[in-house]
């Protein structure tokens, strides 16, 4: 299951950072959208990104629960810390046994990996797993959706976007496509809440259009003036049966002592 | 000599029995020898040429983004072909190896396979194309169904991979993989094809015709994979060929030459990027340490010279523009970079030229090469004694050559070290790939060797019981021939030569018996699917490939041994004085 998160609020996007100081201008902003009838792309794409970014440290305790056809439930735990001055962040595993101590620590440019059973460091690359899951090291890394992705135009030239209603919500469903080579789909479809324009659903497309992969925001948490979707569910949509649960717990801003992100703090943390 | 040639040769055959059971026990084991030799033979045969020729080339040529050894994708392949072609003597062949991870969906089954890319187009040498095609036998289907126009995306795959996958011919299975970006993708594919593959790794590729892959997985026009390349008689040509590769693959300084624009204005500027680990961002601070005392150069900065910045207008924050003749040809692209800091006027650091940091610019270099800069129309390209020149891009990191897979491996671990985009290319000979083999073949051999050289002790006190036993029953003869003039030296060579001759025909009669007893057990159909001595097998058979080099290298080491173990004896019978071997009664 994909937990990538560089395009949307995916499992962990909600933990990076991004620049401050916009949050009233955006407010503001959104409300005389609103006030239009049915805002921009960039608008909708911009408030997604503003509505997710935290601003502060974090530390967190994340949750997923793999299901996989013909192969069981697989639990990932791990307790999650990011700084939010540069980025840096650590993870450190908790479950399943076989990855109890198992952890990654990356500081500006380097990334590593860290073995509990070898007791050593090795350099990895932005873009390896982490922890058998989809998420890669660039995933951490601040990009804005904005940057990333655009709202697909139709012949005519106007943006794909639609009012719609899911479920009881009414929405915005939005197309979007992407405006970089590095990100994990090219195509996707967004449905925002008209109200608040927090992602409730995200469907990714293939460059062909074959869905991948259906994402579910079901819960999300106000923290700071930001919202954190701290339940969400992840649909393989290839390979039908796979799903991915996400929980994230346990959130703190408070800000993160500098040794935390040391590799002898995460030595000594996975003993 | 020729007297004592015929004796020798006479004598062995007076005691027929005798001679006949110590000459079968020293050709059975010589026959041993020569099996266990052309068995640990066939193993490394099997493992080099009917596995690793396909899965790495005798040479290949490796581009490796990221670190990422299965992201293989270099943007100027024409280039890349040229070199080759020119460097290295008597080629077979240059093919492009593309393999990507994927999952397969087939009938209510799953499983993982490896899309590889099958050039047919290019593999010219008929026999080559034999060697494949009894690799990959062909059980249903054709090779030519691969460039079937009316088939989507049509494939190849083992029976074992079908039978996983519950698939038949011409059925559609979907996958799914990753392309050169990274991104997701989905396919339909058509089995145009079930394959039995001579040794049980082959069962994961799933081949398709390399022109559709690489149109599936993103590669543009001028892109390539890895590239292999065939040379004939690999083991004497292989790692010459690839050191001279090695040394012509030296990476020049990477650039770019073309205008900075920025609100209307324009300049003529030469983009160089600049590398972000630790040691080169604080070397690059040391040339301009007054500047960099009060800034610490960053891996996202990217700088441009005072004189440059005045005559744009440009401020750090500005995003601004380089618009430069590509390689291929065409209208000039465009490179956008927000500068992060204005220079100052420096001689280390010129002023038609913008700094990009790593990232930055390998992200526009390789999407669009650039035509390369000429000095002559005002690019500035430092040579390689200019104090700058450490610390700027080259068009790829040259990797080391690793004399073992170990020493490989470690390189590799060590490259996100330098925290380079640029393009890692690697030249491995098979033999380098997987020197394990080798060891494993040595180590193979040594064994035998050794368990050989045990059974030949063995054998041989049988030989020195037998020659003391012929010299007890022959002293009177001995000395009778002592009497009539014959020389101590004449009578120990009399004896030597009976049993070198003995040994030498015993070691000819068990290389016969060798071949014979490797013919048979060749012909045994072995079942042994899902079993790991799958791999020693070749359709399942065992495969041994005799050595002339090691079998002419065993005889006369097992001569040596029995002229050593002869001579004992030999001087003994040499020694006895003539009147008490006349004397003798025993």
């Amino acid at each position: 299951m994909k937990t990538k998160n560089t395009s949307s609020p995916g499992p962990f996007s909600i933990l990076k950072g991004m620049e401050k100081g916009r949050k009233l201008f955006l407010l503001l902003f959104t409300t005389a959208a609103i006030a239009a009838g049915v805002p921009s792309g960039n608008d909708i794409l911009t408030q997604i990104e503003h509505n997710t970014h935290m601003t502060t440290d974090i530390t967190a305790t994340v949750s997923l629960t793999q299901q996989k056809t013909g192969q069981g439930i697989k639990n990932i735990d791990m307790l999650f810390y990011r700084r939010d001055t540069d980025n840096s962040f650590l993870i450190i595993m908790t479950a399943p046994e076989s990855e109890k101590g198992n952890g990654y620590l990356r500081v500006e440019d380097n990334f590593w990996m860290y073995r509990r059973n070898t007791r050593s460091f090795q350099h990895i690359n932005r873009d390896e797993n982490i922890a058998g899951t989809d998420a890669h090291g660039d995933d951490f890394e601040d990009r804005k959706l904005t940057d990333l992705y655009s709202t697909v135009r139709d012949s005519s030239g106007t943006e794909k976007i639609t009012e719609d209603m899911l479920g009881k919500v009414p929405v915005y469903r939005l197309e979007a496509i992407a405006k970089v080579h590095d990100v994990d789909y090219p195509r996707k479809i967004y449905w925002v809440r008209r109200d608040n324009f927090l992602t409730l659903k995200e469907q990714s497309f293939t460059l062909s259009g074959t869905l991948m992969q259906t994402a579910y925001f079901l819960k999300y948490t106000p923290i700071e003036g930001r919202f954190v979707p701290v339940e969400q569910i992840f649909l393989d949509e290839f390979e039908k049966g796979n799903k991915t649960k996400l929980n994230i717990s346990g959130i703190s801003t408070h800000a993160i002592s500098r040794d935390v992100f040391t590799k002898a703090y995460l030595e000594n943390l996975s003993k | 000599m020729g007297i004592l040639l015929r004796i020798s040769l006479r004598n062995l055959l007076r005691q027929k029995r005798r001679n006949l059971l110590l000459g079968a026990a020293i050709a059975i084991g010589m026959a041993i020898l020569v099996m266990a030799n052309a068995f640990s033979h066939g193993i490394s045969d099997v493992l080099f040429n009917r596995i690793l020729k396909y899965v790495s080339g005798n040479i290949s040529v490796s581009f490796t983004q990221n670190g990422n050894r299965m992201n293989q994708l270099f943007r100027d392949g024409d280039r890349m072909k040229e070199l080759i072609r020119k460097t290295v003597p008597e080629i077979s062949s240059v093919n492009e190896a593309i393999g990507i991870f994927s999952r397969v969906i087939g009938n209510a089954r799953t499983d993982n396979a490896i899309l590889v890319g099958m050039d047919l187009k290019s593999e010219t040498d008929p026999k080559r194309l034999a060697d494949l095609k009894e690799n990959f036998r062909l059980i249903e289907g054709s090779y030519d169904n691969l460039a079937r126009k009316d088939l989507e995306n049509p494939v190849l795959l083992s029976d074992e991979k079908a039978k996983s996958l519950n698939t038949h011919m011409l059925d559609v299975l979907r996958v799914r993989f990753q392309d050169v970006n990274g991104q997701n993708q989905a396919a339909r594919v058509t089995v145009a094809g079930i394959f039995k593959p001579a040794n049980v790794f082959m069962n994961t590729p799933v081949f398709l015709d390399i022109g559709n892959l690489k149109q599936l997985a993103g590669y543009g026009p001028n892109d390539i994979g890895q590239l292999y390349i065939m040379i004939p008689n690999p083991k004497k040509n292989a790692i010459p060929g690839a050191n001279a590769l090695h040394v012509a693959l030296k990476p020049p300084l990477a650039s770019a030459f073309g205008h900075l624009e920025f609100k209307g204005r324009s300049a003529t500027a030469t983009a160089l990027g600049f590398r972000v680990d630790s040691a080169s961002l604080a070397g690059l601070m040391k040339l301009l340490p007054g500047f960099f005392a009060d800034y610490r150069l960053m891996s996202n900065d990217v700088l441009v010279g005072k004189a440059l910045a005045d005559s744009l207008g440009l401020h750090a924050g500005d995003r601004c523009s380089l618009s430069y003749p590509p390689k291929s040809g065409g209208e000039n692209v465009t490179a956008t970079f927000t500068v992060t800091k204005v220079l100052p006027a420096s001689t280390n650091f010129p002023p038609n030229v913008i700094w990009v940091n790593d990232r930055a610019f390998y992200t526009f270099y390789y999407d669009h090469w650039p035509s390369p800069p000429q000095s002559e129309n005002g690019a500035f390209l430092p040579d390689s004694t200019s104090s700058l020149h450490p610390f700027l891009c080259r068009e790829w990191i040259l990797m080391n050559r690793s004399h073992t897979t170990e020493e490989m491996q470690r390189d590799l671990k060590l490259l996100p070290q330098l925290k380079s985009h640029a393009v890692a290319v690697g030249v491995p000979t098979m033999y380098e790939s997987a020197s394990m083999i080798i060891n494993l073949e040595y180590a193979l051999n040594l064994i035998t060797l050794g368990a050989v050289l045990i059974l030949f002790f063995i054998i041989q006190v049988g030989v020195v019981n037998t020659l003391r036993m012929t010299i007890r029953e022959r002293t009177r003869e001995i000395g009778t021939m002592r009497a009539m003039g014959m020389q101590k030296n004449h009578v120990r060579n009399m004896f030597l030569l009976e049993s070198f001759f003995l040994t030498l025909f015993s070691c000819f009669v068990g290389i016969l018996l060798a071949f014979a007893g490797m013919w048979l057990l060749s012909k045994i159909q072995i079942h042994s699917e899902g079993n790991h001595w799958d791999m020693l097998l070749v359709n399942g058979h065992l495969h041994f490939k005799p050595s002339v080099l090691g079998t002419a290298l065993f005889m006369p080491l097992i001569l040596a041994i029995a002229a050593i173990t002869a001579w004992f004896p030999s001087r003994t019978a040499a020694n006895l004085p003539p009147s008490e071997a006349l004397g003798h009664f025993g």
